[in-house]
Order: C-alpha cells, then structure tokens, then sequence
C-alpha cells in the first residue's frame, strides 16, 4: 500500500484554516493508539491555537447518538474531534453512518482514529467514508507534536527564510502587517502566540 | 530580507485566490448551497430532475425511487426537482431529509409519515394564504399529527399491588392505588423501541391535513433523502414499504433515495414495487465527452490549474461528483501548503494516492485479488454479495448495468510499487 507521509497538528491546523471559518470538514487522523490522552490533548491545543476556536473533544461509545447530535450542535461552529476507541462495535459504526445528515455542522469534524477502528470505519460507515475523502492525516507516535529541539529548529528555518526575528514578527503581528502565509501562523504558534493569528 | 510589502500584497492575494477555490470545491457544502451559488451543472445526468418532477407532478400517488452510490448526486437531483416543482408546478413540494429528523437505525414503520405530517402542519401553519380560522379548525389535527410523532404523556392509574407490571390506562376505582403520568413514545424521537402502532392512526389527520392543503396548492409532493444510507434492501423495505403504500392510497407522490444494492442479488426484487427506479451512474470520463471537466469549469476550477491536471482529477475521480470535488480541493491544499502558486501534477498525483489509499484501507488480501481479477478479466458478478459490498462501499464503480471497474484511485494504489519502509 502506498505510505501516508507524517503530519504535525500544526500542518493539519494549517490545511483546516485554509479552507474556511465554516468549510464542514470532515478529516481522519490516524494515530497510533486513539486512546492515548496526552497526545490527543496535545493535538487539540495545537489545533485550537492554530484556527482560533473552541476545539472539543468527544469520546464516541460514551455517548448516545442523541447526545452526541445535540452537544455537536450546541455550538455548531467549533471544532469537534471525535475519538472512536478501537472497540467500537461495527453496528455502532452503522448507526453512527446512518446519523451523518444529524451532525454535519458547519465547523470541522476531526475524526481521530487507530488503525483498527479506521478499518471498523471503512467497512461500516461508507457514507462518513466519503465525506472525507482524501483528507486522511497521519499523526506520528508522538502525537504529531515536535520535541523542544525540533521547534528550536524550525524557528531559526523561519528566522532565516523571513530575514526578521521572533520579537519584530510578533510586532508585526500587531500591526496586522504580516503576509497571510502557512508558515506565519506556524511561526505565531511555535511561538505560544496563537492569539495573534 | 523579503520586501515586506510586496511579500504582504502578494501573499495575501495568493491566499484569496486558493481561498476562494477552497469555497468553490467544497465536497461537504450542502448541496442547497452549491445550488444557489450557481456552482451546480444542471444537466449532468440528462437532466433527470426535471423527468422526476414531470412524473410526480402528473401521476399523483406516484412512488420514485432515486438510486445511485455513495457520492454521485442524488441530493443534488432531489433539490433540483424541488426547484423545477416550484418553478413549473402547481403543487407544494415537501423535502425532508429524513437522517436529520431521526436515528435512522431505530426507523420503524410509521416514521416517514410521522415525519410529512409534522412538515406539512408547519407549512400550513405559516402559510400567509391559508385563512386563520382554517388553522383554528386543524388545531387538533395538527395535535394528532405531533403526539404519533413525537409521542405524548398520559394519566395513568397504578394500583398499589402492582410491583413491577404495567400501569393500568383502564380502571382506576376498584383498587387502591395512586394517579402518575407516563410517557408513551412517538415515532421520531430516537432512540425508538420498534413500534407497531396501527398506521390508521396517522392516516385520518393526514387526510385532513391534505384536503386543507389542496385548497391553496393543487397536491403535495413529498420529497424524502437520506432512505439511501440504509445500506440493506432488507432495512429500506422494512422501513419505506408501508408508510409508501399510505402515501399511494393518499395519492402523495414520493421521490425517494435509496440505497444502490436493491438494484442487485436479493434486493433486486425491491423495484417491482415501485412505479420508477431512476439510476444515477457514474460519470465517464473520456476525451469524447467532457461532462467532468464541466464540473471544473463551472466552479472556476481552471484559474488554479490546467487542462492536464483536471483531466487527471476527472479520470482519478471514477466519475464519481464528491471524488472530483474532493480531490480538486485537497489538491488546492496541498499546491498551497508546498508553496506553488497553482496546482501542479504533483500535487494531484499526491491527493490521487491518498484517495486511493483510503479505499484501499480495510481491504483483505483476497478482495484485493478479485478487484485485480476483475480488472484484467472485466467480469463482475453482481449477484455475489462480496461484490455489491463493493459497489456500495464505492470501491466499484458501476458506470452502466453491464459495466462496472474498479475505482481508478483504488487500483492505481493497488497497483502502485511497494515503499520500501511502509
């Protein structure tokens, strides 16, 4: 089978945000283990900085379907990650198929999934299947997140690439006189300044 | 050092013209959207819509059914007969997209009536040509309407030597014992417990609630989507047949969805009941005919990218609509995020894989095998039920009823070389 490469959450924070405030979005990530707490909350930070919204978190087998409808739309414009533990019965991927049309919102729907329960998904949930298409994502064993080095190095990149430092970026940020690039909100972000986005 | 005002001023374009392509192709936009921004090629599939619409609207009691796989239009054709209906119909089409309404995995028979019923009563009570005394005199009906669907509370009598057994609606006076309230179930909050009410219940007030609307609008036309997403014929005729055979007897045409496996193995028995079954294919796509690329051009697709590469979007797709879209969007995501200024064959050769990919995932060695042997041998046995697991799951695409192929993204990651680290 041909590889997905890696994504950082950034990345995929980045590739939500261009497609709009109210795009809809359904995408999977794919992760190691679904269940694992400190990533997944690591992912959303990343996520909520990124595009600037409330990001929550579902836990799909806790929740009946009418709960999840409701709390999905109450608010409909954030952004909900729903975690599908790998045993997620194939009828509760049926029915959760079967409900598509009750929570498609107008926020982005981040479908964070182990190996396993992406299979449990294709077979059972075609439908979900084919709102997401191809945007299919691969989070690394660490959650997709980079170690204190790796940030350390992809500041100095962006230093390098813009020919201006971290304190003149953030002051342009304030000015709003920034050029709308991928990499200026990453940069906004590594900084912990996710707010000037 | 970049200029930073020229960077701002070409960035910042650079971003609205992906932006507004992003908008443009946007595979879960819902599709009354896509509709009034114009971005919808209304003669797609021979403009099907508008033979859909004619029949509803000339032969009342009329049941059609609209099949198609996963993807390929069938909401779209739907809103656009509701459109077609208004423009050139004297009658009140109703669409209800039922999979928001209620849990369609706890549907039971009664539930799509229950579902017209509430629709009707709140079009007829907002009409602003429907005379206000008229609405006081339905004021019951529109009461009887809501209890059978979404279900009502009643005073019953429980008697003190009843544990555990059910209370008693009948006598109160012999026993000793206390009033309490319980609430009897309608037929849309979910989850629902399989019901069998009596369908006469409904049958009455819808009548009325007919009559009433035939005043001001000649007929109603019901319009249901989303009966497609139960998968089984076995589900969808245990579902739709009876609360179907009222509408007949109310003479309310039905234009419906459902799902592509009644067209095969044991489902194919399913269409004698109905009066039209209208198959929605995919589309080909070929150099003879650019129904595809149409799709392209019409939502502004060639100010990002040329002929090339949306033709190699158009032939990756299947001809499948939400595919195309798709991977023109995500194309557009990836030309943007690798910094090119348009989409590059690059990058649609990058979302054609994960596209077929993500079909590819779950599959087991032995079905890959069958699609390649199908492939080479161009035989697909549609009684067998592997095979219509793959039609419905879009794995094969049926293009006509005695052609059908693999989905191209699907093969072409079937048969892309091994990573060495994968």
């Amino acid at each position: 089978m041909p590889d997905i490469r890696e994504h950082t959450a950034l990345e995929i924070g980045q590739r939500l945000e261009l497609r709009g405030q109210d795009s809809s979005s359904w995408i999977i990530v794919l992760v190691g283990d679904s269940s694992t707490g400190a990533k997944l909350e690591h992912f959303r930070d990343d996520i909520a900085s990124v595009l600037q919204k409330p990001t929550r978190i579902f836990q799909i087998e806790t929740k009946t379907f009418e709960e999840l409808r409701e709390e999905l739309h109450n608010p409909g414009n954030d952004v909900a990650i729903l975690v599908a533990d790998d045993g997620l019965t194939a009828e509760l991927w049926s029915s959760f198929d079967l409900m598509r049309g009750a929570i498609e919102r107008a926020g982005p729907i981040v479908l964070w999934l182990s190996g396993n329960s992406i299979r449990h998904m294709t077979e059972n949930a075609p439908n979900i299947r084919s709102y997401v298409g191809s945007s299919f994502f691969v989070v690394g064993p660490d959650g997709g997140f980079m170690t204190a080095e790796e940030r350390a190095q992809r500041l100095t990149e962006l230093i390098e690439h813009y020919g201006f430092g971290n304190e003149e970026l953030i002051h342009r940020a304030q000015l709003k006189t920034l050029p709308p690039d991928p990499e200026i909100i990453e940069w906004l972000v590594l900084l912990g300044r996710g707010d000037l986005v | 050092m970049v200029d930073s005002v020229s960077s701002l001023t070409a960035g910042a374009a650079r971003r609205s013209k992906f932006r507004a392509f992003m908008q443009a192709f946007n595979p879960t936009a819902p599709a009354q959207v896509a509709i009034e921004a114009g971005l919808i090629c209304e003669d797609l599939h021979r403009s099907l819509y508008q033979n859909l619409g004619a029949r509803a609207d000339l032969e009342a009691g009329s049941l059609q059914l609209l099949v198609g796989g996963i993807g390929s239009g069938k909401t779209t054709e739907l809103l656009l007969a509701v459109k077609w209906l208004r423009e050139h119909a004297d009658v009140l089409p109703l669409y209800i997209d039922i999979t928001t309404e209620t849990d369609l995995s706890g549907l039971n028979v009664g539930s799509l009536l229950a579902s017209f019923g509430t629709h009707l009563s709140s079009r007829l009570q907002k009409a602003p040509n429907f005379a206000r005394e008229r609405k006081v005199e339905l004021k019951e009906t529109f009461q009887k309407i809501r209890e059978f669907a979404f279900g009502r509370v009643e005073r019953v009598w429980v008697s003190y030597d009843q544990d555990e057994g059910e209370p008693d609606f009948e006598d109160e006076s012999t026993e000793e014992g206390y009033f309490t309230f319980q609430k009897l179930p309608g037929k849309l909050k979910p989850p629902l417990p399989a019901l069998r009410r009596d369908l006469g219940q409904i049958v009455e007030p819808l009548k009325k609630l007919l009559e009433a609307a035939r005043v001001y609008s000649k007929d109603v036309i019901v319009v249901l989507d989303g009966l497609d997403r139960l998968l089984v014929p076995e589900k969808f005729l245990a579902v739709a047949f009876q609360d179907f055979r009222v509408f007949r007897s109310l003479k309310v045409s039905v234009l419906s969805t459902a799902p592509i496996s009644i067209l095969y193995g044991v489902g194919n028995s399913v269409p004698e009941y109905f009066d039209r079954v209208q198959h929605v294919p995919a589309l080909v796509a070929g150099p003879k005919d650019d129904l595809l690329r149409s799709v392209i051009q019409k939502r502004g697709g060639l100010n990002l990218m040329g002929v090339e590469e949306a033709d190699s979007l158009c032939k990756f797709s299947g001809g499948v609509l939400r595919d195309l879209i798709s991977l023109a969007r995500d194309a557009a995501e990836e030309a943007y995020i690798s910094g090119h200024q348009s989409i590059t064959a690059e990058d649609t050769a990058k979302v054609v894989q994960q596209l077929g990919a993500s079909y590819m995932r779950g599959l087991s060695p032995e079905s890959i095998k069958a699609l390649l042997a199908m492939e080479k041998s161009k035989e697909f046995d549609v009684s067998k039920p592997a095979n219509i697991e793959f039609l419905v799951t879009r794995r094969v695409l049926e293009y006509s009823t005695n052609n059908f192929r693999p989905h191209p993204a699907l093969l072409s990651a079937i048969l892309a070389p091994e990573e060495p680290n994968a």
